[in-house]
């Protein structure tokens, strides 16, 4: 092993296996070897949000961390969520409340979203509010987007239903440590 | 100095198999990571320029959340979020369950390890401040052996620690039964204004984080002889673009007669 | 042929026609951009804010393998002397003062200008590269501040006045005014009556100062192009809202007819006016002309934060008022630091002269306004500048006065404002809008929602802004109908989000009667795009519906003739059959089929928006900027949480009243990021915050506790249905608003922002301090509905 490696991971359910630079961050890897342009870069200091991408379900900023780390694991990105151009819920949801304009924070929005439901099927709004204070839209003022998680638990609940009906809803793993002063 | 540029400079990457390998890379210059939250981004704005990097992830040892002995013991590598969500730490460790359960945000709370935020030392760190309430000590491993240092030891001043150039840290450990502890933040920017963490005891702790070069530990016999008045007069303050001096040491005041109330509320004194 | 469609637009909010493309990650940024074979830039910038560039040194860099070039201002002229068939290079832009270097040439001007490009064959190659590349100064004394500027001794930032150059008549620089100064780089007034003797006899005077800080727009895609220079042909694509803008500064870089010129934009991830007018499009393109490839050049947020900032202003302003409250004269002054170039500001400038005294009528006028260079980052446009910069100062003088009358705020305001009719500026269009109607919906909206409880000082501001938007109404739309009836837009202007896209496609559908899915609008590029000026001063919805429009019928009426043609003459006396009114896409598809035959064909219509008719005075429309806040302010630790967030959109016709509520509150976001958060912070020679982690824009868990975007719909815009323009009216007043909400609270009124937590706190011990001496603290203790609930 030196300044390069063979990368083994699998990105939205495909196995691939690149030679890469070990410099070479997650989303660099991402836009420009796979040309998978979806997974955005911004602040490039890992406070916005823009890049969220999942790795094994959890979400990460992939301007922050090495494509060599998710050697082994199974990258998701914007694109990995539509199944056959059947949107996700979640996506559905951004869609019908609109929850976007110039775009640019949505695929990042998304996936933490994913995240968030996948922990909290039925977040309150503060929990809600919690999971995505380190995402940022400079456009929408976030109201719309607060009504898109909504919808999109909503969404997921039916899904989930329509698929088993008369299960119930598997609880959630509530934060429980909330003694924030600010 | 430039802020966050998109890339990294060159460096080798080694991944290697065992503890004892991993130790012999480090004790010849490498630098261990885990997450990377601190890391990359040090990188980024230039000030760590390492050469070699050891992934420690795949070290088996290095991970998990367990109690024996009446301590709890976190293996360095373990995230934030596994921290947050473990009923052991909710149990014996509150203040810390809840510095993790707020810090940074959500990616770097699932990527980030403790080791990896205790080794930054950066001064404003909400687990530092948390496990200084808690009275916490970590492992410190090399070739040689192993040692403990208590944290309010091992951390030195901003950005430094005691670890010495061939140790890694592997674990950090807590009394078991440390009582119910509370961790109050002030957080109007990205990093914290003023933290302050509590255990109740006896004997008392208060740990006052994010104000100075490293979390600062009073110690006192019971809660009721907690004088957030003296605490916010002692305490070394760094004013900085988040506040002037005066206004920490009064934030500081404020937050540790917030964290008073709570445990009053609690029925811890 | 009836005009108009069936009356469905509006009313009801439709789907962003772009939302698909945004979630799925498809939709295609420039930033996503590239050729095959270019070439990766990255800018080497300057460690000085003012000096002499007296070497560099660039073996290292060209050494780093992968590494083709490192490029300066000289190289470029060297080689275009060298080069057959190349004219000079013209090294700078600049829409009203061509001032801007577009890689420094002969000294800097601030730290971080672009001082040479590297290229390489990798983004890595070329970042290590730029890093080897070391300049030599020679110190100048920097100008930090616009009183360093403005200083007798100060040496001149720019020698060259440019005046000439400008390709923007009518402009108004000190030097045809014989009152220039060196380091002013634009200056603007305005007067009526004489307002010095009218306040010198006014019952009440009121005085306030105000600072507004250096902002950073902070779109989230950073600037970036990609260029390619090739036969004689330069082809950029850019997140520029202003591809013709750009065209033109580029077609004079290189002496090429327009036409050879080709600038493309996709969807442009965010804008705000931050990227409105030419960037890094003339670096990129020289580095491609150089390199004879393409090259690609994306900045980082830093980079980008040093590219463009917003100016920030220091208006002081001084008001006289008859005891009754009728303001009698106002006396304002406003110095704007524009950095080490002017870019747009001039324009920031003249419209911080129009809407610095606020929507009032007032006898007597005198404003004063400077725009000063200084050794800082190029500031621009940042929207609904002018407003947002002066009414900080200007409308918590109308609060301090009510104070000081007796008055409420708002009532005083009532009292004031100008009436539909009424002129607010000589010589433009009357006010088009009924401001007091709006005003007292606003009231009851902020005062209709009172939480309690929690040991915080709650309190209410207010403040009211109109501006002169809308540019210039000048607008080219193309509507193409294709042979099955479905329709293409050809349009300039630009979506960042603001939801053009949406709204001009609705236009049509509802115009020609096609569904709104049967709609497509072309990419916006240079090439193929009817001329646009500008996308920006909320000008969209209003003058480019309005050529939309213009198109749909011309199409239309051209298709009824295609139609009329086929029927042949009418039966009884040779006539043509009367026009038939054909709209909706198997209509159209039967006609087109018919009249062309088997070849197949479409139909183009053209709209022309220019200024005449509706749109012959200035401005096109006025936007009102109407805001309220409720805020809870913790006295121990500073912090402010808004509870309630009012605004205003006066819209005239709601097209898409979920596209308008989500403009206004993003509007009005961003101004409560600049009132309680936001300031870029100068240390020395450069910005110490140049980045997202310590500046700081407002999070999710910033928002308000209540958000209320109300419309208000009278139907009286010159847009299509009555439209107006919106976008930028939210974010202007928010300054004004929190600061009164915050001075009502403590006791004790701010001079600048943002209102951070701890100047906020700083606030609450003076106004204690005041309480307790029963003296005058900083200013008049402010009248307001100040109460320290549930202590």
């Amino acid at each position: 092993m030196a300044e390069s490696l063979v990368l083994r991971t699998t990105v939205n359910g495909t196995a691939v296996a690149r030679a890469v630079a070990a410099r070479t961050l997650l989303a660099d890897f991402l836009r420009d070897d796979l040309g998978l342009t979806g997974t955005k870069v911004s602040c490039d200091a890992q406070v916005c949000g823009a890049c969220t991408v999942l790795v094994d379900g959890l979400p990460v900023s992939a301007c922050s961390i090495l494509a060599a780390d998710a050697d082994g694991r199974g990258v998701t990105t914007i694109e990995g969520l539509a199944d056959d151009d059947e949107l996700s819920p979640v996506q559905r949801a951004f869609t019908e409340c609109s929850a976007m304009q110039c775009g640019y924070c949505t695929p990042g929005f998304i996936l933490a979203t994913e995240a968030l439901l996948a922990d909290v099927p039925d977040p309150a709004d503060a929990e809600i509010r919690h999971a995505l204070d380190g995402n940022l839209c400079r456009c929408t003022g976030y109201r719309p987007i607060m009504e898109a998680v909504r919808l999109a638990a909503r969404l997921r609940q039916e899904a989930r239903q329509a698929e088993a009906p008369g299960d119930a809803t598997p609880p959630g793993q509530r934060p429980e440590h909330n003694e924030v002063t600010r | 100095m430039a802020w966050y540029p998109p890339m990294i400079p060159a460096f080798d990457l080694r991944r290697p198999q065992t503890m004892a390998e991993a130790l012999r890379l480090v004790a010849d210059g490498a630098t261990p990571y885990c997450g990377g939250t601190e890391l990359i981004p040090a990188m980024k704005i230039g000030i760590m320029r390492p050469d070699v990097l050891v992934d420690l992830k795949v070290l088996p040892g290095l991970r998990g959340i367990t109690v024996r002995d009446g301590r709890v013991r976190i293996g360095g590598c373990t995230t934030h979020r596994e921290v947050s969500g473990s009923p052991v730490i909710t149990r014996h460790a509150r203040a810390l369950a809840s510095a993790t359960s707020q810090l940074g945000n959500l990616r770097v709370r699932a990527t980030g390890s403790l080791g990896g935020n205790l080794c930054f030392a950066e001064p404003r760190s909400d687990v530092a401040a948390a496990l200084a309430t808690l009275g916490a000590s970590v492992e410190l491993t090399s070739a040689g052996g192993q040692r403990e240092e208590a944290i309010e030891d091992f951390l030195a001043g901003p950005f430094t620690t005691t670890c010495g150039d061939d140790e890694v840290l592997t674990a950090v450990l807590l009394p078991a039964a440390a009582g119910r502890s509370h961790y109050v933040r002030f957080q109007p920017a990205e990093y914290p204004t003023a933290t302050v963490g509590v255990l109740p005891g006896p004997p008392a702790r208060v740990a006052v984080g994010a104000v100075g070069g490293q979390a600062q530990v009073f110690r006192f016999g019971r809660l009721a002889d907690v004088s957030p008045g003296d605490i916010a007069g002692q305490v070394e303050v760094l004013p900085d673009r988040q506040g002037g001096e005066d206004y920490k040491r009064h934030l500081v005041m404020v937050l540790t007669e917030r964290a008073l109330e709570a445990a009053r509320e609690d029925g811890d004194g | 042929m009836t005009a108009g469609g069936s009356g469905e637009i509006g009313g009801h909010s439709v789907g962003r026609v772009d939302a698909l493309a945004k979630v799925t990650g498809r939709a295609g940024y420039a930033v996503d951009h590239r050729l095959p074979g270019c070439l990766h830039a990255r800018v080497v910038r300057s460690q000085r804010a003012h000096a002499r560039l007296t070497g560099i040194s660039r073996d290292a860099a060209l050494a780093v393998p992968g590494c083709v070039a490192v490029i300066t201002a000289e190289d470029l002229l060297a080689a275009a002397a060298g080069r057959r068939g190349t004219g000079p290079l013209f090294l700078r832009f600049g829409h009203v003062v061509p001032d801007h270097w577009i890689l420094a040439h002969d000294k800097v001007r601030y730290y971080g200008e672009p001082v040479a490009v590297v290229v390489a064959e990798t983004p890595y190659a070329a970042y290590d590269a730029a890093e080897l590349v070391d300049i030599d100064y020679q110190d100048l004394p920097p100008l930090m501040t616009p009183a360093d500027a403005l200083a007798a001794d100060a040496p001149a930032l720019h020698p060259d006045r440019y005046s000439g150059e400008s390709i923007m008549p009518g402009t108004a620089s000190g030097e045809e005014k014989g009152t220039w100064q060196p380091n002013v780089a634009y200056q603007a007034d305005l007067a009526w009556g004489d307002a010095e003797a009218a306040l010198a006899s006014a019952p009440v005077v009121v005085e306030t100062s105000g600072h507004f800080p250096m902002l950073f727009a902070y779109p989230m895609e950073p600037y970036n192009a990609v260029a390619s220079f090739r036969d004689g042909i330069l082809e950029v694509t850019s997140s520029a809202q202003h591809p013709f803008q750009v065209e033109r500064d580029l077609a004079r870089v290189f002496g090429l007819p327009l036409s050879q010129v080709r600038v493309q934009v996709p969807y442009i991830g965010g804008g705000y006016g931050a990227k409105s007018y030419t960037k890094i499009e003339p670096l990129t393109a020289l580095a491609a002309w150089y390199t004879r490839r393409p090259v690609k050049l994306v900045l980082d947020v830093e980079e980008s934060i040093y590219t463009t900032r917003a100016d920030s202003a220091d208006v002081t302003v001084r008001s006289g008022f008859e005891r009754d409250g009728t303001l009698i004269a106002r006396q304002i002054d406003v110095v704007l630091d524009t950095g080490a170039y002017l870019d747009n500001s001039a324009q920031v400038l003249e419209k911080s002269v129009n809407r610095c005294f606020g929507p009032y009528r007032i006898p007597h006028l005198q404003v004063t306004a400077r725009a000063v260079y200084t050794s800082t980052s190029p500031a621009s446009s940042y929207r609904g500048f002018g407003a947002a910069h002066c009414s900080f100062a200007s409308e918590t003088n109308m609060d301090l006065a009510a104070g000081q009358l007796g008055i409420d705020p708002i009532e005083l305001r009532r009292r004031n404002l100008v009436a539909r009719g009424q002129q607010l500026l000589p010589g433009r269009r009357a006010m088009d809008t009924d401001l007091a109607d709006d005003l007292a919906v606003l009231r009851e909206a902020i005062t209709g929602y009172r939480p309690s409880g929690g040991r915080v000082l709650r309190a209410t501001g207010v403040s009211c802004t109109v501006a002169d938007a809308g540019a210039l109404p000048s607008s080219t739309a193309q509507v193409r109908i294709l042979s099955d009836g479905s329709v293409v837009l050809h349009t300039g202007a630009t979506e960042m989000g603001q939801g053009s896209h949406t709204v001009l496609s609705q236009i049509v559908a509802e115009e020609l009667g096609v569904p709104l899915a049967a709609v497509r609008v072309a990419p916006q590029d240079t090439l193929t795009s009817p001329f646009e000026r500008t996308t920006g001063a909320s000008r969209t919805t209003t003058v480019v519906g309005s050529a939309v429009q213009r198109a749909c019928r011309d199409a239309l009426e051209k298709i009824s003739r295609m139609a009329a043609e086929i029927d042949g003459p009418g039966p009884r006396d040779g006539r043509p059959a009367a026009a038939p009114d054909i709209r909706g896409r198997a209509d159209f598809a039967k006609v087109i089929r018919a009249w062309f035959g088997p070849g197949g064909g479409e139909v183009a219509g053209v709209g022309v928006v220019r200024r005449a008719g509706n749109f012959a005075q200035l401005p096109p429309f006025w936007e009102v900027g109407m805001v309220g806040v409720q805020v809870a302010i913790d006295p121990d630790t500073g912090q402010l949480d808004v509870e309630h967030l009012v605004t205003i959109g006066d819209v005239g016709k709601a097209l898409n009243p979920a596209g308008v509520e989500g403009q206004d509150l993003g509007a009005a976001t961003q101004g409560l990021g600049g009132a309680l958060w936001e300031e870029l912070i100068y240390d020395g020679q450069q910005i110490a915050n140049a980045n997202i982690i310590e500046y700081r824009v407002p999070r999710i868990s910033d928002m308000p506790g209540r958000i209320d975007t109300i419309l208000i719909e009278r139907g009286d815009g010159p847009g299509p249905y009555g439209s107006k323009g919106v976008g930028e009216g939210a974010r202007g007043p928010m300054g004004g608003a929190v600061a009164s909400a915050v001075a009502a609270a403590t006791g004790v009124w701010p001079d600048r922002l943002p209102l951070t937590p701890e100047r906020i706190w700083r606030l609450c011990q003076a106004g204690k301090a005041t309480t307790a001496t029963g003296e005058p603290g900083d200013g008049e203790r402010p009248r307001g509905v100040a109460e320290e609930a549930g202590k």
